[in-house]
């Protein structure tokens, strides 16, 4: 299949480990592409690439074969892009911006653009400056969408959308996708990713660090269950079993097992003849997998030492941030404690002294009125 | 290269300001031009200058008294000089001057065979004797009592045969008393000549003022040459001090009442206001010229006798000294009275043209640009830094619209804002120039229509230069505090510079101020230039335009590469 967008060897340094560093992917037609990564990470920097908005130090980036930097003008024929940070233009409200952008795009059938007002439920006759982040993002994303072009380029197209309005925009996508549109979105929802994209490239630290293909997640060919016995004999007697034990809690007479599919029914005969407390199935998704990617790309920096301290420290940080709701979970809860409880004895000691002062205050004041009393009497 | 969308867009974000400053600045210059224009703002500047006007005048009526006293007595000194002269001398000065003029009649009768010369060929012969006599006269005066210079030669001789030709007579026939009769006509015929001049001079007088006051003259010297009696011992001018007061007075008197009697009756006035007022106008004259011939004799007698009234002995050039002296003392004026530096102060202020200080320096330079200027840097940073800061660019360059278009619409749109705010503004300023009495008033129409064009064209500097911020930077902030700070920065300089500038009045300039005019671009916008008429303006006009197109044309070529944070 033909190619739509094509990175080469993409570099941008802004200096301090910052910026995106010789990115290449390629995106082809009809397919949607994600981007995921935390904050920082480069995502919007290859967006402003793709749309000539920033000059490449090196490498390329291409737009059906045409250069997104020289031929910027040419490639937005083909191109309809919703910026990450929504700020419109300086115009009364949404039914006169969404007129001037027609205007800019030389769109005369607003057909596909009511369609759109409709579908997300959007009052273009707001005042724009009085909009909330939610009625911003879905004007934005009406003025994309209604020229109905062949590639969509979405920085988190979702913030801001009540969860209602993302199904229905995840609906919205999947339209378009059908329609075989390329589409490329950046976001920080594994969940709408996993829903919609073909692909997903994850970038850390200005670098693309592993692409994964959806399907292929979503048909690993094993499954992960946990289950909980009754009975402690049965516990003790479903270990002599020869399944792949992935995780073992004596204690609580809890295994964690993985099983191939074609073994599934194999599992649930044996399971017949014990007294489970529960059984839940642990589900393999995107966020999972890029868990388990950034892992090992931890553990790989930090053997290889490639990275200089700074972004080491970086990268430790975001690995603590990944593993604290699993492993960490208690030190970190309690170092939080502290953390946040460090503020509150300041406070407490301030409003001592505070209480203090004012208790000297009141004191003096007393004595005054007292000495004054005095002098009156002896007048 | 031009997106008609763009430009729309600019229109709806920008026109409240637009409108604001425009209407601002216009009712502001209606005020200015109107309310100031008929307020009679000038009339201070007017008093002054009648002020000066009027001391002028009078120091002129002094010297003029002063002239005619220092004639009157000099003429009885004359008057004695040609009583006492002996036969020998007149025989000498007859030889000297009036010969060579006879010797040429003679000369003429014999060429044309005893014909008697005509008008004209008479004019021909005494234009050629005067020209051949006159250097003579002037360096051999001395030997008959008598000097002269070339000029005064000229006219003197010129004067003498014409007279001579009135009364020819012989040098065997009682020489001396036709001669001394020759030269005292001559004498009076110069001083009626003279006096006839000075009176056509003045402004305002008719030939037949003129005429009159010459023959009042005459009749004064005549006058004083009449009542020379022979006097026993030597002359002493001081006899006639007191008759020459009294009949220099009057004749000022008679003088100034006949010219401003028949002024009046010429303006309409009744016989008997012209009357009155003629009189008074004649006692004041009369008054100022006793006053001026009596200081003036005080202080001659001051300076040329001691305590106990004893003559000093005094040298030519001190007794010269002390007349000069005694003279400037009498004929002093009002401003004379005053230091030098605040007379020239006073004199300036008087010159002062207050009406357009206010509007060209003011008006034009400094309020009329401080609206325009607050909607060009604000609008500057609106159309792109602004948009680029806060991403909304973003909607632009996401449609196929090149950055090129982008700059080139919005520097149209700045353009043609700023274009129509000052064709605005023109309109007003030539409207309330009409109102305020046209091209009779304090500033005409061409001068109205520089001052805008400048100050257009100082705006188009300043939008160029504030786009080429807005284009060089991502960020309001430093759009805004380079671009708008300069600018402000600029016009503050102009208010500081003003004090220093050569339009304000010495008594409030400080020179030092001036330093400020250096540091900004309105100092090229030149409206001293423009209200003087002198076309240096125009060269600065240019410097100005390019300026805004050098800036402009950068700014659209460095927003093309650079990268933008949308």
């Amino acid at each position: 299949m033909e190619s739509i967008i094509v990175a080469k060897d993409l570099t941008k340094d802004y200096g301090e480990n910052r910026g995106i560093f010789g990115l290449n992917f390629e995106i082809k037609k009809g397919e949607v592409f994600g981007f995921v990564g935390t904050n920082g990470s480069g995502k919007t920097t290859t967006i402003r690439h793709i749309m000539g908005f920033l000059k490449p130090q090196k490498g390329s980036i291409t737009v059906m074969g045409l250069d997104a930097w020289k031929d910027s003008c040419e490639i937005k024929k083909y191109v309809e892009y919703v910026p990450g940070e929504i700020a419109f233009p300086d115009l009364v409200d949404g039914t006169t911006f969404l007129k001037a952008q027609a205007e800019l795009l030389g769109l005369e059938n607003m057909d596909y653009a009511n369609y759109l007002v409709d579908k997300l439920q959007l009052d273009p006759s707001a005042n724009l400056k009085r909009m909330s982040k939610g009625m911003k993002q879905k004007t934005a994303i009406v003025s994309a969408f209604m020229a109905d072009k062949d590639i969509l380029i979405l920085d988190e197209p979702s913030t801001g959308l009540d969860p209602l309005m993302r199904e229905t925009f995840v609906e919205l996508l999947l339209e378009e996708k059908a329609k075989g549109k390329t589409i490329l979105m950046s976001s920080q929802s594994f969940d709408e990713l996993e829903d919609v994209c073909d692909r997903v490239a994850l970038i850390f630290n200005g670098r693309i660090i592993d692409i994964a293909n959806i399907k292929e997640i979503h048909n690993i060919g094993y499954k992960t269950y946990k289950i909980e016995f009754l009975d402690r004999e049965d516990y003790l007697k479903f270990k002599k079993l020869k399944y792949e034990i992935v995780r073992d809690q004596e204690k609580y007479s809890q295994v964690t097992i993985k099983i191939e599919d074609k073994n599934l029914n194999r599992l649930f005969n044996t399971l017949k003849n014990y007294k489970l407390k529960f059984i839940s199935e642990i589900k393999y998704n995107l966020e999972k997998y890029f868990k388990d990617v950034l892992a090992r790309e931890y553990q790989k920096q930090e053997k290889e030492n490639k990275l200089e301290n700074m972004s080491l420290r970086k990268v430790r940080k975001v690995i603590k941030h990944e593993h604290k709701k699993v492993e960490k979970k208690e030190n970190l809860e309690e170092k939080n404690e502290k953390f946040f409880n460090k503020p509150k004895v300041k406070a407490e000691k301030k409003e001592n002294k505070m209480h203090k002062k004012e208790d000297k205050q009141v004191k003096k004041i007393l004595k005054k009125d007292k000495k004054q009393v005095e002098e009156d009497k002896d007048v | 290269m031009f997106s008609k969308a763009l430009f729309k867009q600019s229109m709806k974000a920008n026109w409240v300001k637009w409108l604001s400053a425009t209407l601002s600045t216009c009712i502001m210059l209606a005020i200015v031009i109107i309310v100031l224009g008929n307020l009679g703002i000038n009339n201070i500047r007017d008093s002054l200058k009648a002020v000066f006007t009027q001391a002028d005048q009078q120091s002129y009526l002094k010297e003029n008294v002063l002239d005619s006293y220092d004639i009157y007595l000099s003429s009885v000194g004359l008057e004695n000089t040609l009583q006492t002269m002996d036969a020998g001398t007149y025989q000498t000065a007859y030889g000297l001057i009036v010969a060579p003029y006879v010797d040429a009649i003679d000369q003429y009768r014999q060429e044309n065979d005893g014909a008697e010369p005509d008008e004209t060929a008479l004019a021909e012969i005494r234009a050629s004797v005067v020209e051949t006599n006159a250097p003579l006269l002037s360096l051999g005066g001395g030997t008959i009592g008598m000097s002269f210079t070339l000029e005064e030669a000229k006219m003197f001789l010129n004067e003498l045969y014409l007279t001579y030709d009135q009364n020819r007579f012989t040098p065997d026939d009682q020489l001396s008393t036709n001669m001394a009769n020759l030269l005292r006509t001559t004498y009076l015929n110069l001083i009626y000549t003279n006096a006839y001049a000075q009176a056509q001079g003045q402004q305002g007088s008719t030939s037949a003022q003129a005429e009159y006051s010459a023959t009042k003259m005459r009749e004064l010297i005549a006058g004083a040459m009449d009542s020379y009696q022979t006097p026993e011992g030597e002359f002493d001018e001081s006899l006639y001090k007191a008759d020459a007061l009294a009949n220099i007075t009057t004749m000022m008197r008679d003088v100034t009442y006949y010219t401003y009697y028949n002024q009046y009756i010429g303006l309409g006035f009744s016989n008997e206001d012209a009357n009155q007022k003629a009189n008074e106008y004649a006692i004041a004259v009369k008054v100022i010229a006793d006053t001026t011939i009596n200081t003036y004799e005080l202080w001659l007698a001051e300076l040329t006798t001691d305590e106990s009234g004893a003559p000093l002995e005094l040298t030519d050039e001190e007794m010269q000294s002390a007349i000069t002296q005694a003279r400037d003392e009498a004929t002093a004026s009002i401003t004379d009275q005053i230091d030098s530096e605040v007379a020239v102060a006073l004199e300036e202020l008087g010159n002062m043209d207050i009406y357009g200080l206010i509007v060209g320096a003011i008006f034009f330079r400094i309020a009329g640009l401080l609206m325009p200027m607050v909607f060009v840097i604000m609008t500057a940073n609106s159309l792109l830094a602004g948009q680029v800061d806060s991403g909304s660019m973003a909607y632009v360059l996401s449609t196929p619209t090149k950055r090129r278009t982008v700059t080139v619409t919005q520097m149209t749109y700045m353009i043609v804002s700023l274009f129509a705010m000052f064709a605005l503004l023109t309109i007003t300023s030539v409207i309330a120039v009409f109102i305020s009495g046209g091209n009779a008033f304090a500033i005409n129409y061409s001068e109205i229509l520089l001052f805008n064009l400048g100050a257009f064209l100082t705006m188009f500097a300043f939008a160029g230069f504030t786009f080429m911020c807005s284009a060089l930077f991502n960020r309001t902030k430093y759009s805004m505090g380079i671009g708008g700070g300069i600018s402000i920065f600029s016009l503050v300089c102009t208010i500081l510079g003003l004090f220093g500038s050569t339009i304000v009045p010495s008594a409030m300039r400080i020179n030092a101020m001036n330093f400020f005019n250096y540091l900004s671009i309105i100092t090229l916008y030149d409206t001293v230039s423009i209200m003087s008429g002198s076309l240096s303006c125009l060269w600065k006009f240019g410097i100005l335009l390019l300026i805004g197109i050098a800036t402009f044309i950068v700014g659209i070529f460095r927003f093309d590469k650079k990268d933008l944070p949308l």
